[in-house]
């Protein structure tokens, strides 16, 4: 990277932005007795990359009294959203962890057992256990469970680097977050993801003169608003509409967007395909795609065309449940629309049939000429990726990626994502087969709430098999209490220096620098946790990296420079850069490693009929698979289990599992939702409010009843990732961890024929009222966590 | 009473309920759990058409709301305001507010008052205050006749006199 390819972003003020503001101060200055410190945040708190403006005011006595939104930043211009506008109450939170603990292995699931330690004794202990285990069992015996939207998440040299294992793991089935679409979107195009260009790379952003402003966004499975998909920031959806684009939603449930949109499909969960199908069909015999875009840039566009004839709109319509005509008006809406966006969501990736669903979609941007268009989708140019996914893999993995658990059965996503197949490891957990994994870590994951299905399976096959554990949090979670011996503090992202590229890097449009504003504890940030247990755990592969402190480490494996921290500072002073971009890059030479036109898949085209899907004997071109269980599939157990389930809609309050424990953010969701239909509701003599026994073949949970049409009388929706800091932390309550998660309806071992994709939000289940009362005490939150420390 | 000055206009078309208003606020003036300067109320979604759905989302401000006094007295926008998402919140003079309603429907321009109670301060005597009636200076004789009844006078409903009065 160049210099230049960092350059100050360019502030757009908001209209409603007074004459006294701070557009273009520094990275860091004074204001009536504060310092402030502009930063771009990513984790923790947990949250996709956007890395939001963050102006940190400190006082004299260091200590962090105000935040308040950037309006330096491009894209956000000063907006935040609760999460960060609430990051004191989570810096100084009463029950955040600031030091190193340590307890005994007969004491798991003790809440009270865990004894305050030194650094020094930390990592002694971690070195001797390491060391034992290693010798006996192989560095394959290490799992490292990686959970989503921390940096830790992603942090792929704590397997490479640090512990030297292949056995890394997204511990979500069928790694249905992200990846699938990931995958998807490489095999058909070459490129790592296709975004919806929402102008965030440009200086003049809406106006600048190589923009034009999307006729249409179709929102498939997505709810931008609350979670930042991705690092996309979502409400640049409504700076967008408010310009006057308009919406298709394609949603199970009535949500505000759609609402908002012109057209609404609210298919049965699970069924995307076949409408993506049939979208594909109407556009193609009606001739509405871009004939020049497909004649050259294409390849297979015939096989598609007769693959997609056999799903005709009135059959997709029997089969998702919406009406035909809708189908008919969405497909020659978007088709007609220049240029046209489609933002695609988690729901593509939670569902079986989830490749297939990423397959239809990247055909459906490309046939109509809006890949890698202003105001269609935003396309990476070569060389873009994960920066961190093959960080020091040959060096510190090496053969051993031979012993990544699931490679042989899963090679498409094991290699994809250099991740353990995420059902495979827990077949391993449970059975010790292949082998036996001995010792384990978390990185940003709380699996036990959050990312993982059938949860109580992964906590028993955790605390039966592991000899050691490791957690890093900012806070104690249920998965930690129940199964570590070591507990790391984490450093949140007041207190650290570190980068933030929107969606993770794979498709980037602005590039963040966070800043150190106060000091809290003795915590490390994810990266600095990495050279610190590395340089100690494998002292001769980190001698050979020769980094001489973390700092450097961080410049090398961030920026790829070595300039022993220099750079870093220099660079990370513009505080947020548009990152350069391009459009119609396959034409110019920019998609290809060989700077040769076009796409860089082996046909050099986008491959509508694909060649990858081929080769990892997967079908080359969409097809669409029924739910494994559902009403045309499982008709017998519709008459227990009456209901289409669906789950994991999001609330701008918290970050999957994060933030219960942030008093303002739990008072604006205070319970785990369940959306019933009024129809439902009525013939089951379930009144708002009142708690629900939600349950099906594989398990149940208990969650608080929210009437509402949102959901048609086919549908239940309920939330994910509730656990309850508030209560009591021991075996078995495990701060209530089991009783209101919705995943332990979802099971393991039903992921796509390459490994990708599982039923996270098409299952079936049924539902009763309960007469115990649940709800929570917010008194008692308040109390807990409302007095900062 | 003081005048009003200043207001908020509210684009409630865009409101989506991201909480950023309520959270922003409650940072800025510690207001604990249970109390708010702005609150988001809500009505839907129910249908209007077959495919037409109401559903609001109303950021209004409560009895706690000062206009973020401490921000605008240095001329800044109120946090809530400054935090925004969908940057459909508005601060400024009520008269520049209300011009703008004419650019869309689905607009709200709200005046709020801070501590309304507080803003009257103690009661106090009014002072100077003429008396606009003194009693006049007669003295009532009785003829030591009462009626128990509440019927018209006229009503013919029997007769139930009082007794007469003890000397």
């Amino acid at each position: 990277m160049s210099d230049d390819y960092y350059k100050k972003a360019k502030a757009i003020p908001l209209p409603t932005l007074s004459e006294v503001n701070d557009l273009g101060k520094d990275w860091r200055y004074q204001d009536d007795g504060y310092t402030v410190t502009r930063t771009c945040p990513w984790s923790p708190p947990g949250c996709h990359p956007v890395g939001c403006g963050l102006k940190l005011y400190v006082d004299a006595d260091g200590r962090l009294q105000k935040v308040e939104g950037d309006e330096n930043h491009p894209v956000t211009q000063g907006r935040l959203c609760p999460r960060c506008i609430a990051l004191k109450d989570y810096v100084y939170n009463p029950a955040r962890i600031l030091h190193p603990m340590k307890r005994h292995r007969e004491d798991r699931g003790k809440a009270d057992k865990w004894q305050r330690i030194t650094w020094d004794e930390a990592f002694d202990i971690i070195k001797k256990e390491y060391d034992r285990i290693v010798a006996e069992y192989g560095r394959e015996s290490i799992a490292i469970f990686s959970g989503t939207g921390r940096e830790g998440g992603t942090m792929n040299p704590y397997g490479s680097m640090v512990f030297g294992t292949p056995n890394k793991c997204y511990t979500q089935s069928g790694y249905a977050c992200y990846t699938p679409r990931l995958a998807a979107a490489v095999y058909v195009t070459g490129a790592t993801y296709a975004e919806w260009d929402n102008a965030g790379a440009l200086p003049d952003r809406w106006d600048d003169e190589r923009y034009e402003l999307s006729e249409v966004i179709v929102l498939w499975g997505k709810q931008p608003l609350d979670s930042n998909p991705d690092g996309f920031f979502g409400h640049s959806l409504i700076d967008a509409m408010r310009r006057g684009s308009r919406i298709i939603n394609i949603d199970p449930r009535v949500t505000w967007l759609s609402t908002r949109s012109d057209i609404h499909l609210q298919l049965r969960p699970g069924t995307d395909t076949a409408l993506g199908m049939a979208m594909l069909h109407v556009i193609i015999s009606e001739g509405l795609y871009d004939k020049d875009f497909v004649e050259y840039w294409c390849y297979g566009f015939d096989e598609l065309a007769e693959r997609v004839a056999e799903m005709p709109p009135e059959k997709a319509a029997e089969i998702c449940g919406v009406a035909v005509e809708k189908i008919y008006a969405a497909a020659r809406m978007y088709a007609k629309a220049k240029p046209a966006g489609l933002l695609w969501g988690l729901a593509v990736d939670q569902k079986t049939n989830g490749m297939q669903n990423g397959q239809v979609i990247i055909s459906l941007q490309a046939i109509t000429g809006n890949l890698d268009r202003p105001g269609g989708q935003f396309l990476p140019g070569a060389g873009s990726g994960h920066n961190e996914l093959g960080y020091g893999y040959d060096e510190g993995v090496g053969e051993l990626k031979a012993k990544m658990i699931g490679i042989d059965q899963y090679p498409a996503y094991c290699n994809m994502i250099l991740d353990a197949q995420a059902d495979m490891m827990l077949k391993a957990l449970e059975t010790g087969d292949p082998f036996p994994l001995k010792m384990c870590m978390y990185q940003g994951n709380n699996l036990m709430a959050c990312t993982s299905m059938e949860p109580k399976r992964w906590h028993d096959a955790i605390i039966k098999t592991m000899d050691f554990s490791i957690g890093i949090d900012t806070f104690m979670n249920p998965s930690v209490e129940a199964s570590c011996d070591i507990f790391l503090p984490l450093k949140t992202v007041a207190e650290r220096e570190g980068t933030v590229f929107t969606h993770y890097a794979p498709c980037t449009v602005t590039a963040g620098f966070m800043h150190k504003a106060i000091e809290v504890g003795e915590g490390f940030s994810d990266m600095e946790m990495v050279y610190e247990l590395g340089t100690r755990l494998r002292p001769e592969l980190w001698a050979k990296e020769g980094f001489a402190n973390s700092k450097e480490f961080i410049e090398h494996f961030r920026l790829g420079k070595r300039e022993h921290g220099a750079y870093f500072d220099k660079i990370s002073q513009v505080v947020v850069s548009q990152v350069p971009v391009d459009y119609y890059k396959y034409e110019k030479g920019m998609l290809r490693a060989d700077g040769g036109p076009g796409f860089a898949t082996p046909t050099g085209r986008v491959e509508l009929w694909s060649t990858a899907f081929n080769q990892f004997g997967e079908d080359p071109l969409p097809y669409y698979a029924e739910p494994e269980f559902g009403p045309v599939t499982t008709p017998e157990l519709m008459e227990q289990y009456p209901f289409v389930l669906t789950t994991g809609a999001r609330t701008s309050a918290f970050f999957h599992s994060e933030h219960r424990q942030i008093a303002y953010l739990r008072e604006l969701h205070p319970n785990p939702i369940t959306e019933i239909n009024p129809q439902v509701a009525k013939r089951l003599n379930i009144t708002e409010g009142q708690w629900v026994r939600v349950f099906n073949q594989f398990g149940e949970c208990v969650q608080k009843a929210h009437i509402s049409p949102i959901v048609d009388e086919n549908t239940i929706h309920s939330e994910h990732a509730w656990w309850f800091p508030e209560e009591d932390g021991n075996e078995p309550n495990l701060y209530g961890v089991f009783r209101s998660n919705i995943n332990n309806l979802i099971p393991n071992f039903h992921m796509g024929k390459l490994g990708f994709g599982a039923p996270g939000k098409c299952l079936i289940c049924n539902i009763e009222p309960v007469a115990k009362n649940y709800d929570t005490n917010m008194d008692l939150v308040w109390e807990k966590f409302g007095k900062l420390v | 009473m003081n005048m009003a000055e200043y207001g908020l206009l509210i684009d409630y078309e865009f409101c989506t309920n991201c909480g950023s208003c309520v959270v922003s606020c409650k940072e800025e003036h510690d207001y604990p759990v249970g109390q708010w300067g702005i609150k988001l109320h809500s009505d839907g979604p129910w249908q209007i058409g077959d495919d037409e759905w109401n559903w609001n989302w109303y950021p209004l401000p409560t009895d706690l709301c000062d206009l973020c006094v401490e921000r605008t007295d240095k001329g800044r926008e109120p946090i809530c305001v400054h935090h925004c998402l969908a940057n459909i919140l508005d601060y400024g003079k009520i008269e520049d507010l209300a011009k703008k309603l004419v650019d869309k429907p689905k607009q709200l321009l709200i005046v709020p008052g801070f501590r309304p109670k507080q803003a009257k301060g103690e009661f106090v005597h009014r002072t100077n205050k003429a008396d606009l009636h003194t009693a006049a200076h007669l003295q009532a004789v009785g003829d030591g006749h009462a009626e128990f009844g509440a019927h018209r006078h006229d009503a013919r409903v029997g007769e139930y006199e009082a007794e007469a009065a003890k000397e």
